[in-house]
């Protein structure tokens, strides 16, 4: 396998991005060029379809499906949302797009809108993204006077709107129905599927909700074609995706690597191991709502689709022995107590007394009774709440319950 | 096949605990239940009320899918077969009620809903009686005040200060139903996560046309009606005061329905007797109470010599916004609930 492959972050440390001009120089556009020149999105669909790319937020749905989706209702008026509602603890990978090629994620948006005939795009972003909402608005101008996006989009025939729309910074705001409920100006919690966005979303329109890194690979499927996509990476999930490595590693950040990898090769190779004199304890995949990943697991293929864990939003926090479990164990759960929506009862009442217990388990006070409610909270959350959020809470603290024996 | 303002409804076969049921399309597993008199504990449905499927105990097992499904919400499809009762079921309504009941478990004695609590009777029903939690809503408005105690208590908000209806959040359970409900939208969620209150904005005093809707749907006693019990049960009792009931049309059929509820089969005017009114007047659907009212203060005194001033008017009826605006003459109001809640505090149910 090429670990040497990149698509999204090839040019990021040679020059300033952020200009128009040194995008384009570096092909920027090129894409949206191409599409407009063609004016064929059922064969831009298509490729992207036959790239077989799995949507980068975290639940690998493949893209092409949602697209053939939306592209093909029978309502006129669509919409599509690009999702930077990026929250996940440890996880800062479409952040790191913005600061560093917003203009690619920009013309993946405009292709993706224009594939599904939409009128209208929008960017939710995380509310505590200021500095990443402003170069958005920078480059957004920039290829406005370009005339990339607004009426006649290169003297074509093609019209899109596109719009920053800044969330609060809830979690669970990256669920797309919530994030829907979001700019519709309700209360940003999960509505009941079926029906999927895909057929009423956005103001009851078709709405195709992608990752913003999803969209960051859609200019390289285009000029380059599905085919050669689906060549690179693993084989059930191609494509290359970018990691947050963190944690007691010696060099942490964001690397791009082909979807297939080992987690011992991206610890060990590219993050250059653990510092002197720590031991490596466990990593978790995914960010806060991660499964843990004891030593003798970690040749373990890091792809979507893997039934033992998720590789979810990409981020890889390495914990080492000298961590206190328990002050671990109480982030966590603090983070869903607080970021949980609060509509079902499973999830508002699990989350709250599971970081009780995680509370009273880092003042070495635990019950009998505790340990009893731990297993019954746990199996509540993943099995009766309203949306994953439940299942995700549940992850990491079943795993230090089953894999590291804290109530013991 | 029925047909239903001009168009077919589509009829089918479906199984429930290995048992072949008929339903109609668009219904949902809970309604061919209900209708079927099969047993499913809800909080958060309310017939007529949007499916919030938020209070997570009406999960069923069907074969098309591992999941636990709400059946509030899943409609009715071909071929499809439902559990109703199994261990996992059981175990997820027991679970889930007692993440509820850690808020209530204790405080049903001195309770404005005692015996007449949705949560209460499912409680019972799945004998929830452990103790895993302590309750952690409690009267501990300001926010600094309860980050000093770090005894892990969530803010409760109390409004007493409108005339018709006490809401206090430490009992609700947010089911929505009262949100769903309000013909005047007064009602939404503040703060999120296990911080989450039902409220009115920016917590102000509920200031709505007081239709009580809201008061009649909540299942605990986040929502009751507000009235004097104190002073209602001296004037009462009052030897010399003389308690005059106006009953307002079908008052009689609601009360009853309240008292079927508690499982007492008391006759309405009994009831009222026991309860130390004097004199009850039941009211025609054309009648209005201030006519009535007004026959006994003037005529009816004038004619058994009685001073006007020790009559107390009560006006039995299910019409609370008259509490925020009260007529002359008028003493007091009371709902359906009230007089039930009378009757239990009475002991006369």
């Amino acid at each position: 396998m090429n670990k040497n492959i990149k698509i999204i972050t090839k040019y990021w440390d040679v020059a300033d991005l952020k200009k128009i001009k040194n995008y384009e120089s570096f092909g920027g556009y090129k894409a949206l060029h191409k599409f407009i020149k063609d004016k064929n999105s059922d064969k831009f669909a298509d490729e992207i379809k036959n790239s077989s790319l799995l949507g980068r937020g975290g639940a690998g749905f493949p893209t092409g499906d949602k697209l053939e989706a939306v592209a093909g209702s029978g309502e006129k008026e669509r919409y599509f949302i690009c999702n930077l509602d990026e929250s996940e603890p440890g996880t800062y990978k479409d952040r790191a797009i913005v600061d560093n090629d917003p203009h690619k994620l920009i013309e993946g948006i405009i292709i993706l809108s224009l594939i599904i005939g939409a009128r209208k795009a929008f960017i939710y972003i995380n509310g505590n993204y200021g500095k990443q909402e402003e170069i958005l608005e920078n480059a957004l101008e920039e290829a406005y006077k370009k005339k990339y996006w607004g009426e006649k989009i290169l003297k074509s025939d093609y019209n899109l709107e596109i719009g920053i729309f800044s969330g609060a910074g809830a979690y669970i705001c990256g669920e797309e129905t919530a994030l829907i409920n979001s700019i519709e100006g309700s209360r940003g919690e999960p509505k009941m599927r079926p029906p999927y966005p895909t057929e009423k979303g956005l103001f009851g329109k078709p709405t195709l909700v992608n990752n913003a890194e999803t969209i960051s690979n859609i200019s390289w499927i285009v000029i380059y074609g599905g085919e050669e996509y689906a060549k690179i990476g693993s084989k059930n999930s191609p494509g290359t995706k970018l990691f947050v490595l963190g944690g007691a590693v010696k060099k942490p950040g964001v690397y791009e690597l082909p979807l297939g990898v080992t987690i011992r090769e991206l610890i060990f190779e590219i993050g250059g191991g653990l510092a002197k004199g720590k031991e490596f304890w466990f990593a978790q995949i995914g960010g806060s709502s991660g499964r843990l990943i004891m030593e003798k697991e970690l040749d373990a293929k890091l792809e979507f689709g893997n039934k033992d864990f998720s590789i979810g939003s990409g981020a890889i926090l390495v914990v080492d022995k000298t961590t206190n479990i328990y002050d671990l164990l109480l982030s966590w759960t603090g983070f869903f107590r607080r970021e949980s929506c609060g509509k079902c009862v499973p999830c508002r009442e699990g989350t709250f007394r599971l970081w009780e217990i995680a509370k009273r388990l880092q003042d070495g006070e635990i019950s009998e009774a505790d340990k009893k409610a731990v297993k019954d909270i746990l199996w509540t959350l993943e099995n009766t709440t309203f949306c994953p959020f439940g299942k995700f809470a549940a992850a990491a603290f079943r795993d230090a319950v089953e894999k590291l024996k804290i109530l013991k | 096949m029925p047909l239903e303002r001009g168009r077919r409804i589509m009829c089918m076969n479906i199984r429930i605990n290995n048992k072949i049921y008929e339903a109609r399309e668009e219904e949902t597993v809970l309604d061919v239940c209900r209708r079927e008199g099969i047993r499913i504990p809800t909080l958060c449905a309310f017939s007529g009320l949007p499916k919030e499927t938020v209070c997570r105990l009406c999960l069923v097992e069907i074969n098309l899918t591992d999941k636990l499904v709400p059946s509030c919400a899943f409609q009715v499809c071909e071929k499809l077969e439902v559990t109703t009762e199994s261990e996992r079921i059981n175990k997820a309504r027991r679970i889930n009620l007692e993440l509820l009941w850690a808020d209530h478990a204790g405080k049903c004695a001195g309770c404005r809903k005692n015996r007449m609590c949705e949560l209460q009777n499912l409680a019972e029903e799945y004998k929830i009686e452990n103790f895993h939690f302590v309750p952690r809503k409690e009267e501990i408005t300001d926010v600094e005040e309860r980050d000093l105690l770090k005894d892990n208590k969530s803010r409760v908000v109390i409004d007493n200060k409108n005339p018709a209806i006490f809401r206090t959040t430490e009992y609700c359970i947010e089911c929505r139903r009262c949100i769903n409900i309000c013909p005047d939208k007064a009602f939404g969620f503040n703060h999120r996560a296990g911080d989450v209150v039902v409220g009115t904005p920016y917590e102000k005093t509920l200031d709505c046309s007081f239709c009580g809707k809201c008061v009649e749907v909540c299942p605990t006693a986040a929502l009751t009606d507000q009235n004097d019990f104190g002073k209602i049960i001296k004037d009462l009792d009052n030897l010399k005061k003389m308690a005059v009931a106006v009953v307002d049309w079908e008052m009689e059929k609601g009360v009853l329905r309240q008292l079927k509820n508690m499982k007492s089969q008391k006759n309405f005017d009994d009831l009222l007797t026991e309860l130390g009114f004097e004199k009850i007047i039941n009211l025609s659907k054309e009648e209005t109470k201030n006519e009535a009212i007004k026959n006994i203060k003037a005529d009816y005194a004038r004619k058994e010599k009685i001073n006007p001033e020790s009559i107390v008017i009560f006006f039995i009826s299910n019409k609370i916004e008259k509490k925020a605006n009260k007529d002359e003459y008028l003493d007091y109001i009371l709902s359906e609930r009230e007089i039930a809640r009378l009757a239990r505090d009475r002991k006369i149910i």
